[in-house]
């Protein structure tokens, strides 16, 4: 029996479609990422699979539990932290905690129990007294997580957990990710923008854009996919078209390999295989046509090129705050050999 | 992958065989009642600003009321204690305005209302702990405002202690039908500024009444518009209860009171329909 699936779900918001037929499985026990720039329909999916939402046609199911149609028993089984943590400011970490076992039907001893466990596994232990408006905003994931892990869950959605933190709570948030699927196997569905997260943790990837599933697979088959080395050049004067018509004749005539050339912000993005050899083909080829060019840079491809060749947009561009620029694309090296492990 | 926790064992209720379980177990609606209760109380307690800002207005009207009124009133119109016929005004008036929407709308744009409707409670106490907390808060504002009206020289024509639990319930009865009315304007628009708003409606309904004179010294249009006015029927209630016990101008009040309360919980289990279903 599959942890999660979703079939064919749609939903829409007046004349809106934001979930466009997304159909999807996630097995028991492994974390799933689902990645995607802001307004791609990740948190509606979401919010559809923890019962908030109503699909408009499609179901979905978790641990063979209709979302529709047996919400409690979904509840139950499902943990969530929302991309908002919603916490009331007014009560302590403990209270909130608290009333939050209670309303699962946690009491006595094992709420007590669960409570202290949970605050030493988001290391939360020292400010679980304290009201929760004193607390910092990774605090207050933190906290919402816990919160999400008082009833040991057996499904634990997590709506882009680390959006908007710093890189250290980042770092403590994916450990304890990793450390909740170690000590109690729990099935992980995470939603992220951020590329480097989904491929540190993930061990499969749903890339999401407009509504529908563009790519589904383990991080390194989606990167394998490619097929090919990435080549980032950038170019002055790229209006002039210049670099564009010189590599396709480096193409045309045998000397570069064939293989997608995307334009970007600052150039071209070249999609070859055996990127250090033909790195030096290209350099060559634009210095005889006599274009003037920058930066040059290969790397293995990365999850962005993933994502790129799957939308034609990169996920850095498609989002709207700028937070997926943080350490998600490729390390641009300024040199020849700049492979970067993948 | 096994996705069995360590000392599932341990916990209560049962799942299918072999399957590893949760800890998470049916509460029960009461049970949640209970918690949601008790953190609106919380909250209502912490803010201890709030309870004084409700106070001020209803203080200060009864006291000009009585400052304006008072001596024209007993002298020319018979009143016998103007303080004690302006007492249930002042409480009414209080009640109407515990705006126990504001606590809730606070919860939905904050995002922790989706949070509460994650959990397997039943949703109806998230709701209903909220009218509970409101309770709280207009039972703990008529005490002040009585004690108040005894320090000024307000008392009952007969047993006081039955005269201020009926003017109490009577009060309960009718600022929950108030807090039901801004609880509906917050599940039905997620709207801080509207939820605020709800006052504005206390206005043609409290002052739409004998609130300063006896109905019988009322004419024309305003006489017609008061005797309309189910609250006017509230506010004779409440004075009886002062004034000495008149049981069918008390039952009158109740009625009216009940009607409509009841009107205000369909329109808040409609909005709560609609908030539900929206996500």
């Amino acid at each position: 029996m599959s942890a999660i699936q979703a079939t064919d779900l749609v939903r829409r918001f007046g004349e809106v479609e934001a979930v466009r037929g997304v159909s999807l499985e996630v097995a028991e026990g492994e974390i799933y990422g689902f990645l995607g720039p802001n307004g791609a329909g990740k948190s509606t999916i979401v919010r559809i699979l923890t019962t908030l939402l109503q699909p408009t046609s499609g179901s979905g199911a978790v641990l063979g539990h209709d979302v529709t149609a047996e919400p409690t028993t979904v509840r139950r089984l499902i943990g969530v932290a929302l991309q908002e943590a919603g916490l009331d400011p007014k009560q302590t970490g403990r209270e909130l905690l608290t009333l939050q076992g209670k309303l699962y039907g946690l009491k006595g001893q094992v709420l007590g129990d669960q409570i202290t466990e949970v605050t030493e596994l988001v290391g939360l232990t020292d400010a679980i007294d304290r009201r929760i408006q004193t607390y910092s905003g990774g605090m207050k994931r933190r906290l919402d997580l816990a919160s999400a892990l008082l009833h040991r869950p057996r499904v634990l959605f997590l709506d882009e957990p680390t959006t908007g933190l710093d890189p250290l709570s980042r770092a403590l948030i994916w450990d304890r990710i990793r450390e909740l699927r170690e000590r109690f196997g729990a099935t992980i569905f995470l939603t992220t923008q951020y590329l480097e997260e989904a491929d540190e943790l993930a061990d499969r990837v749903a890339i999401i854009d407009h509504g529908r599933i563009v790519r589904q697979g383990t991080p390194a088959a989606l990167k394998a996919e490619i097929g090919a080395d990435v080549i980032d050049l950038a170019v002055e004067e790229r209006e002039s078209g210049a670099a564009r018509t010189a590599i396709s004749e480096l193409q045309a005539n045998g000397d570069l390999p064939g293989g997608e050339l995307r334009g970007t912000r600052d150039g071209y993005t070249l999609f070859v295989p055996d990127g250090p050899q033909n790195i030096a083909v290209l350099i060559r080829g634009l210095d005889k046509a006599g274009v003037r060019f920058g930066a040059v840079s290969v790397s293995r491809p990365t999850l962005d090129d993933v994502f790129l060749a799957a939308t034609g947009g990169r996920m850095a561009a498609a989002d709207q705050d700028g937070q997926g620029e943080d350490g998600q694309g490729r390390d641009q090296e300024p040199a020849t050999t700049g492979r970067r492990a993948s | 992958m096994s996705a069995a926790a360590p000392d599932a064992g341990r916990v209560p209720g049962g799942s299918r065989t072999g399957e590893p379980q949760t800890l998470a177990a049916p509460a029960g609606l009461v049970s949640d009642v209970v918690a949601i209760t008790g953190r609106a109380i919380r909250g209502i307690l912490r803010e201890p600003e709030l309870f004084i800002f409700a106070l001020i207005i209803p203080v200060f009207f009864f006291v000009v009321q009585i400052g304006a009124l008072g001596d024209v009133a007993e002298q020319q119109l018979g009143i016998a204690n103007y303080a004690t016929f302006q007492l249930p005004i002042s409480i009414l008036f209080a009640a109407a305005s515990t705006s126990g929407g504001n606590a809730l709308v606070l919860d939905i744009a904050g995002g922790y209302w989706d949070k509460l409707s994650l959990t397997p409670a039943h949703r109806s106490s998230l709701v209903i702990g909220n009218l509970f907390g409101e309770m709280f808060a207009v039972l703990l504002y008529s005490l002040v405002l009585l004690l108040f009206g005894f320090v000024i020289g307000v008392r009952f024509a007969e047993n006081t202690l039955v005269g201020s639990v009926g003017l109490l319930a009577l009060t309960l009865l009718f600022g929950i039908g108030f807090a039901a009315v801004s609880i509906a304007i917050a599940l039905a628009t997620g709207s801080v500024r509207a939820t605020q708003s709800a006052f504005i409606i206390f206005f043609p309904l409290l002052f739409l009444t004998p609130s300063a004179l006896p109905r019988e010294l009322m004419t024309g249009w305003f006489e017609t518009a008061v005797s309309l006015n189910p609250m006017t029927y509230v506010v004779e209630a409440a004075r009886s209860f002062l004034f000495g016990f008149d049981g069918a101008v008390i039952a009158k009040g109740f009625l009216a009171a009940a009607l409509f309360s009841l009107l205000t919980f369909a329109l808040t289990a409609l909005a709560f329909r609609r908030r539900v279903h929206m996500g």
